[in-house]
């Protein structure tokens, strides 16, 4: 390929040949290993920016959380004319999801229903030309609902199975926008082109080949469809990026086409900053730029990702409560060979949370290793603790899985980028699946039989034997009744709401990742661990239906670092991936599972009777891997040391572990709160823990905004996996983070 | 040898340097009218060996960075110097340091120095100025703090100094000078001031015993900031003029 004009300057190597953007990024990137010392801060145009988007804001919350919403077309790559902040001069980084800023569209792909009521929620009906376009039209929802079986409905609907993306659309996948960037969409189309013609002239088309053919059809679609919505925008995409402007702006072209398209769950950008990172310092080097208009590229970009919105109904905020969009961007890390990744652009994206103010998009993943310059390690410490927005996943544990050009989706979801996809699977109810294992398959809230009928526990005592092996029979059952269902929904999603976009930046033939979840995690752990070590008397309801217990004695509980409960929790999580793996999953993929739950801990509590370790009915469940709250009592490193004791083979879609301490507890002065915070990652880290959402601050301080929000308005707080205004959340999830373990220290 | 145990805080960033692992004993030959920890002066159903309380302690060692370790604290840890001498042992084949955060209120006995001059450092609790006031508001012999203060000093052991301000008892800058003055002669990094406060109030009313301070309200934070800034020049004063 001759680009020359664009790869000026760049060493040359096999991503000339090929689609390869990791050896690309690994011949050319500039490693850093200074501090922040070289960063400008805003600039007087990026200031009247972010005063327009403040007064965007604050609009969009006097309005209860939506602005505006375009009823009358459906978004798509070219439903919408041009839309800037403010106009064409002065954004620099151009493109909006619809003709305005924050103003959001409507997309039923994933389900018609869903989309009404999303409308009907913020005070605004859909236009009857979509209803009447989308009543002959097959959608993800109707789809999969054809095909259910009963028992699928039932768990579903008892909270046993929930939060499934069976009626909006599954996220957590990632194009790697990079490519537009440094190969052009010719020349990615042409590659595309090939390997269907390819794929098209086997001797056996089966099943598996002809959906591929479809599948790299509806890609070559949308390519050329992106093309057309730069040009809407002024610019021509079809060639390689020849500066770091051009760089950065085709990239966010390709995330822009993405997010009109579709509205998943998590939408995330992926590993960008030191691919970006090669082209500005050629610019800089050629004098092209100064530091202050770099940065000033990085915060238009960063401006542009906070502005993303999807609309939603509220049982899905109910799910993923403070409105997310998981622009999650994954930085630094360390390459296969060991050499660590940090760029100046490293320090770039991290400086947008003081040029712009805190934020919880994007969500800035800062992939962690021992191996990262102290400098920078200081530089993240300071920024958690100034900001509260950023969160660090263990790169030294998932590089063994995924290689060193991986990102991250959604909270904690590593993937090969433009190599891997995920098949998202939000999570099923440990605890309940507990109390069902007691109750002889019966829901203990409404009574009604949903897995195969056994016996009831008879006893006066619980006996931990029994009860343990009572509970795997039926985790066996719930790990088969998950795939299956899993199955259906993907096989569903693909026909009916293939990412056709998102997928053109994936290698053709792509891996593929079955994401399972699971959640109340902490209260199944610590309910075995009360059966065994404590007395444990389960108290039947006149409908003969074990719905309380009476606990007498101490028992260990998870979060102290103490072996006789936290091997009970990782045997648990082992056995429960071992039985996934037994049921095939659809289109050949790889079974993974997450300990995190986002923030539907809550709605999992709700849906669930009291437990043996004490919880009552309706209680809130701990986020993801967390202790239960206020459990942990031997301090913080203590509740760290539980949670690393978890093993990251059987849990590679994440283990989530939210962690609030007070500055005051961390230390005496600035410089030894980062010191400390940095001693505390590298002791987490070390030990094979995979991830940490860091929050510094005081539970008064939540207090004061939960009852006055005009007191703090851009409070930013890490909540699962990711962070929210904590404004934005509702009362009872605001209520459920200040009850969380706030590390205090003596 | 076993000792009773208080409790455990695995994140105890504030004695010492760096992240410590704290050890709390129980006991006290103390009684200050100050005290915010008054459950530690009794026994608590927590016997443990020397190697149990290491085999704990260990599991922090990849926190240990940029100066952390263990620290013992109480009730007062130097009650059971040889229990710590032991651990000390195991403790420095496995390249983990202690801190000990003490009154100073014990005889210096052989066993007491072995413990002082094992720990990598020594946080010291100035109490008061003078033995009659010491002896008023915690029971407990001057001679003793100043014999441990000094032998810190000599053995050049890293030290730092505290005193808890309480109102109307040493909160004026007439007992600063005199602190200040106390320790002059001492080798010693830092000298911190605590405010008193009242939350370890709730602590009297469930052990029911009598809190002597219970109308006395905590020390503001600017007062306390005043006699620190007070203290500092104070002690500046001093040595300039030996200097």
């Amino acid at each position: 390929m001759k680009n020359e004009a664009a790869w000026r300057g760049f060493s040359k190597c096999v991503w000339c040949d090929e689609i390869n953007v990791s050896n690309f990024i690994k011949t050319n990137y500039a490693q850093y290993d200074g501090d922040g010392s070289f960063l400008a801060g805003p600039t007087e145009r990026t200031n009247r920016q972010m005063a327009r988007v403040k007064e965007l804001l604050i609009a969009e919350s006097e309005k209860g959380g939506v602005l505006d919403v375009d009823t009358e077309r459906v978004l798509t790559i070219l439903s919408h004319e041009p839309g800037y902040v403010i106009d064409k001069d002065s954004d620099i980084i151009v493109g909006l999801q619809t003709d305005a800023p924050l103003k959001r569209g409507v997309s039923p792909f994933a389900g018609v229903r869903n989309a009404i009521q999303a409308c009907h929620a913020y005070g605004y009906e859909m236009s009857d030309k979509i209803k009447e376009e989308f009543t002959y039209r097959t959608t993800h929802n109707t789809g999969v609902f054809r095909a259910y079986n009963d028992t699928m409905k039932k768990a579903r609907h008892a909270g046993i199975l929930t939060g499934l993306p069976d009626a909006y659309a599954r996220g957590r996948i990632i194009g790697d926008y990079r490519r537009i960037a440094l190969y052009g969409m010719d020349y990615l189309i042409e590659q595309k082109k090939i390997d269907k013609a390819k794929l098209g002239e086997k001797d056996y088309l089966d099943e598996a080949t002809v959906r591929l053919l479809e599948d790299l059809a509806k890609q070559l679609e949308f390519m050329v469809q992106l093309k057309t919505l730069a040009l809407q925008y002024g610019y021509d995409i079809s060639k390689p990026a020849t500066s770091a402007f051009e760089a950065i702006q085709w990239l966010y072209f390709g995330y822009l086409g993405a997010v009109k398209e579709q509205n998943g769950a998590a939408n995330s950008i992926g590993r960008i900053a030191e691919f970006i990172d090669i082209y500005i310092e050629r610019d800089l080097k050629e004098g092209k730029i100064t530091e202050s208009q770099a940065q000033e590229l990085v915060d238009d970009l960063v401006i542009k990702l906070r502005l993303v919105r999807h609309l939603r109904t509220p049982e899905y905020n109910d799910l993923f409560a403070g409105d997310p969009v998981w622009v999650t961007l994954s930085l630094a890390g360390v390459s296969s060979e060991g050499k660590h990744m940090v760029s100046k652009t490293s320090y770039r994206v991290l400086q947008t949370l003081y040029n712009l103010g805190s934020s919880a998009e994007p969500n800035i993943t800062v992939l962690w290793s021992e191996h990262l310059p102290q400098e920078f390690k200081d530089f993240c410490a300071k920024v958690s603790i100034d900001t509260d927005s950023i969160q660090y996943e263990n790169d030294d544990v998932m590089r063994r899985m995924y290689g060193d050009d991986y990102s991250i989706a959604c909270c904690v979801s590593a993937m090969k980028t433009g190599k891997q996809m995920q098949f998202f699977g939000a999570r099923c109810n440990l605890a309940k699946v507990l109390l069902m294992a007691l109750n002889g398959g019966k829901d203990e809230k409404e009574g009604e039989q949903i897995a195969p009928e056994g016996p009831v526990f008879e006893e006066e005592v619980l006996d931990f034997d029994r009860v343990y092996s009572a509970y795997k029979e039926y985790l066996r059952w719930m790990a088969r009744l998950y795939v299956n269902t899993m199955n259906i929904i993907h096989y569903m999603h693909d026909k009916y709401a293939y990412e056709r976009l998102m997928m053109s930046l994936h290698d053709t033939d792509v891996e593929r990742l079955m994401a399972f979840g699971v959640s109340g995690f902490s209260v199944a752990v610590d309910s075995l661990s009360a059966i065994k070590y404590a007395k444990v008397k389960p108290i039947k309801d006149e409908r003969g239906i074990i719905s309380d217990f009476e606990v007498t004695g101490k028992f260990p509980k998870y979060g102290n670092d103490d072996d006789r409960v936290d091997l009970i929790g990782k045997d648990l999580i082992e056995f429960f991936y071992k039985e996934l793996c037994k049921t095939p999953a659809y289109r050949g993929a790889k079974h993974t599972l997450s300990i995190l739950t986002i923030t539907s801990n809550v709605m999992y509590g709700r849906k669930t009777g009291a437990t043996p370790d004490g919880r009552k009915s309706g209680e809130p469940f701990a986020p993801g891997a967390n202790p239960m709250h206020g459990r942990d009592c031997e301090g913080a490193l203590a509740s760290l040391n539980s949670v690393a004791k978890l093993n990251y083979a059987c849990c590679q879609d994440g283990i989530s572990n939210t962690f609030s301490i007070t500055p005051e507890a961390l230390g005496k002065d600035d410089v030894s709160r980062i010191e400390n915070l940095v001693s505390m990652l590298d002791g987490y880290f070390q030990q094979d823990a995979h991830h940490l959402n860091v929050n510094v601050l005081n539970r008064e301080k939540l207090v004061a905004a939960m009852n006055d929000p005009t007191l703090y308005p851009s409070l930013t707080i890490r909540v699962s996996g990711y962070a929210v205004n904590f404004n934005k959340l509702t009362r009872d999830k605001q209520e459920e983070v200040i009850a969380r373990t706030f590390h205090k220290g003596m | 040898m076993l000792a009773n145990i208080h409790s455990f805080e695995s994140l105890a960033a504030l004695d010492g340097e760096g992240l410590r692992y704290a050890v709390f004993f129980t006991g006290c030959p103390l009684r200050c009218a100050y005290c915010h920890n008054p459950d530690s002066w009794f026994k608590s159903s927590t016997d443990m060996t020397a190697e149990e309380v290491f085999h704990k302690a260990r599991r922090f060692k990849p926190y240990f960075k940029r100066g952390g370790g263990l620290t013992f604290s109480g009730g007062e840890p130097l009650l059971h110097a040889s229990f710590i001498n032991e651990l000390a042992e195991m403790l420095q084949e496995e390249g983990i340091g202690y801190c000990l955060d003490t009154s100073g209120g014990v005889l210096l006995t052989n066993e007491v120095k072995e413990a002082i001059n094992g720990a990598d450092m020594v946080v010291l609790d100035v109490k008061f100025y003078e033995p009659d006031s010491y002896k008023k508001y915690t029971g407990g012999e001057f001679d003793n703090f100043i014999a441990a203060g000094r032998y810190c000093s000599e053995k050049e052991k890293r030290l730092w100094l505290r005193t808890v301000v309480v109102p109307g008892i040493n909160d004026s800058e007439a007992d600063m000078e005199r602190y200040a003055a106390l320790v002059n002669d001492w080798r010693y990094e830092q000298y911190e001031l605590l405010g008193f406060h009242t939350m370890g109030f709730f602590k009297y009313e469930n052990l029911q015993i009598a809190n002597p301070l219970v109308d006395v309200p905590a020390l503001s934070g600017e007062r306390l900031e005043e006699l620190q800034r007070y203290l500092d020049k104070e002690r500046q004063a001093l040595r300039r003029l030996e200097s």
